[in-house]
């Protein structure tokens, strides 16, 4: 990476490591001045990955090219996503939950292994259309995985009797749980979208109908969101079961990611 | 002259509640009771606070220990002199000033910081507004102290968390259903307790259901409340509908058991339900606690919370105090601002006056030209200027020094000044009463605390 790229990548990813503390503070004792410098300082950090992102097209790389590029764009989604919604539902100390998803899945792009080519052969518009549902449909989960980590900890602090300054802070259980299930809608049908894009690809290289781990992992996270909306269906309001399921979804999902980021193929 | 702030009266912390109640001034008798008082005792100004906890008079005197006694025989009038005695307090200057910003703050509250205690207080000041007893040291006074009580209520913990229990079960429901407008509540036992309870979830929009053993005492408090009345038989379907439950039977053992609740929760799917049980003995089995989207609390827990917010708000007190400090010195500075400005036009009127009827009494015997009249007057201009420029000068360099208060007191002693409190900086409005302020903030040492 040039120098400049470089200077931006740890700009950005010191950016979050802030944007992140601060918003952990925000929760820890409350007071508005803390959350406004944590958006503000989150609002920065993507200003500096926007440029990250745009000076390493302009060096030659086309966007969504790579595995790495896309968890790349993904985490930028997932920030923007963030800020924006923040505004509209009030709810910022979520930013302590949601900012390290971000960060972590900036720095899991940065690990940069071989990068396979994908075969002339089977390119395709096929390809493109699976990296876009799928990024959207992740983003939509790891904000659902935030709301979800944050319904867990809520609970448990009502069932703790600790029902203080932390339980003060995070918003209702049922503004959480409908928040999560809003966003596990979302994305599920975009990432189911890309599961069966993914199955037509892998045919297509011939694996024909043989799993890798890969697949599998993200089999196992679609159906996990499917349960959640299932048991959403039956039973109203779901609960602690839902957060832990959409919560086990979006691991498997980054699981998924992750065998290809270390393999350095896949898309 | 002088008008100095004073607090005279008594509070639960010094009076019994037959004392209080018979001192407690109504609403309507307020406005004759305080143009009575101030005319009794020689005030300035006077605003007459009259709550369940405390009745209190600030007032703004020349002679706090004359208006005490009048006080004290308007207060004996009402109760016996022996039941008065030992009951009241007196604070004068800035003493005063921080008891009133700590009553504003709920800082002296029964139940520390709660809120009614600021509105009280504003209304008592507008009713003394109205009536045309508050002038520009009770108006500053109270200002600040309203503007003192906002910031401790923003921004300290004394008025964070609620501390009764009816409070926190409401907060603990809203922290779990968000917007409470349209859930169900159920009344289980129609007693006083739950109706507390009752009424603040269904001003927060939520509709009322109740169940009782005796179905005319449900048809009562549903009809107090606003809700609706339900057999007993009915608990169990009731419970299948509810979001909230609150439970306060005369039963000795569970109403809720553990295998109804059980049943209860497939009826319902597992929708969360809050069980609030304030019966002792308790009505709902704590087992239901550990079932799935079932929060159980009862009253001790509750009372637990209620414990931890107190100490939160006793834990933010320092910080209050701090704020309260911070403004009595505002207060101060200005009270000095606006007493040495009119001390000092006095001051030069007085000299110059004292000149000119000397000039005016050797002129016409020495017979002297226009020419050399004007040049002795101009040197009297001088000799008072020249003599005032030191006296002066040191006066505005103590304004703020601890002793800013007492040389400008001395100096309207010494030369008899009769101050005219019309010539303060321009914005100041004057007092009613021609109340002066001049040493209003006294020295800490006249501040008594209760007083026997």
């Amino acid at each position: 990476m040039p120098l400049l790229a470089n200077l931006l990548f740890v700009t950005t990813a010191l950016g979050y490591v802030a944007a992140g503390a601060l918003f952990f503070a925000h929760l820890r004792s409350g007071g508005a001045k803390l959350s406004g410098w944590a958006a503000r300082t989150l609002a920065a950090s993507i200003a500096s990955h926007v440029v990250f992102l745009v000076a390493d097209a302009l060096s030659g790389r086309a966007p969504l090219a790579t595995v790495h590029q896309t968890l790349d764009f993904l985490s930028l989604l997932i920030a923007v996503g963030f800020l924006a919604s923040m505004r509209r539902h009030r709810l910022p100390v979520l930013g302590a939950f949601i900012t390290p998803v971000t960060l972590l899945l900036f720095l899991a792009a940065a690990l940069r292994g071989p990068v396979a080519r994908v075969p002339e052969g089977v390119r395709s518009l096929l390809l493109p259309f699976h990296i876009v549902v799928n990024v959207l449909g992740l983003a939509a989960f790891a904000l659902a995985f935030a709301v979800a980590v944050a319904y867990v900890i809520q609970e448990q602090l009502l069932r703790k009797r600790q029902v203080g300054g932390v339980f003060q802070r995070l918003p209702a259980l049922d503004v959480l749980d409908s928040l999560g299930f809003r966003l596990v809608t979302i994305g599920f049908p975009l990432f189911t979208l890309g599961v069966v894009t993914g199955s037509i690809w892998a045919a297509r290289l011939g694996n024909g109908l043989s799993f890798s781990t890969g697949q599998g992992f993200a089999v196992l996270a679609w159906l996990f969101f499917a349960s959640v909306l299932l048991s959403r269906a039956a039973g109203g309001w779901s609960g602690r079961r839902a957060a832990i399921g959409t919560m086990l979804g979006f691991l498997c999902a980054m699981a998924a990611i992750g065998g290809y980021v270390l393999r350095g193929v896949g898309g | 002259m002088s008008g100095k702030l004073m607090v005279f009266g008594l509070s639960y912390r010094t009076a019994p509640l037959p004392v209080r109640e018979r001192l407690a001034v109504g609403a309507e008798r307020v406005p004759s009771d305080l143009l009575e008082l101030v005319q009794e005792a020689g005030l300035h100004e006077g605003v007459l606070l009259s709550t369940c906890n405390r009745v209190e008079l600030v007032a703004t005197s020349d002679d706090p220990d004359k208006s005490t006694q009048a006080a004290l025989a308007y207060f004996n009038a009402r109760v016996a002199p022996e039941q008065v005695d030992g009951c009241v307090y007196r604070y004068v200057g800035q003493e005063a000033a921080r008891h009133l910003f700590r009553v504003a703050s709920g800082l002296d509250s029964m139940v520390l910081g709660e809120p009614q205690i600021l509105g009280q207080v504003k209304e008592a000041f507008a009713v003394a507004q109205r009536t045309g007893t508050v002038g520009t040291l009770l108006g500053r006074s109270f200002e600040r102290g309203f503007s003192v009580a906002k910031r401790v209520r923003s921004e300290t913990a004394v008025a964070a968390g609620n501390v009764s229990v009816s409070s926190i079960a409401c907060d603990l429901a809203e922290k779990i259903f968000g917007e409470l407008t349209d859930r169900r509540v159920l009344i289980v036992g129609a007693g006083k307790m739950s109706e507390v309870a009752a009424r603040s979830l269904t001003a927060r929009g939520a509709r009322l259901f109740v169940v009782n053993r005796s179905p005319e005492r449900a048809q009562a408090l549903a009809q107090a409340c606003g809700g609706q009345a339900r057999p007993l038989e009915a608990l169990a379907t009731e419970l299948a509908e509810a979001d909230v439950v609150i439970s306060s039977t005369a039963k000795q053992d569970y109403i809720i058991t553990y295998e109804l609740m059980q049943g209860v929760c497939k009826m319902r799917r597992h929708r969360p339900i809050f069980l609030i049980d304030i019966a002792v003995p308790r009505d709902i089995d704590p087992r239901v606690d550990s079932l799935r989207n079932v929060f159980l609390y009862d009253m001790d827990d509750l009372q637990k919370v209620s414990r931890e917010n107190m100490a939160a708000r006793e834990r933010a007190v320092v910080d209050a105090e701090q704020m309260i400090e911070a403004e009595l010195t505002e207060l101060d500075r200005w009270l000095r601002a606006v007493e040495l400005t009119p001390t000092i036009v006095a001051l030069r009127e007085r000299v110059r006056s004292v000149l000119r009827a000397e000039l005016d009494k050797t002129l016409p015997k020495l017979g002297v030209a226009d020419k050399e009249r004007r040049a002795l007057e101009a040197m009297c201009e001088a000799m008072a200027n020249k003599l005032l420029h030191q006296p002066l000068t040191a006066l505005k360099q103590n304004q703020t020094g601890h002793d800013g208060v007492e040389l400008v007191e001395a100096v309207q002693r010494l030369f008899l000044l009769q101050v005219d409190p019309s010539a303060r900086p321009s914005g100041q409005p004057s007092a009613v009463h021609d109340s002066t302020l001049a040493a209003a903030a006294s020295s800490p040492a006249d501040g008594a605390g209760p007083k026997a």
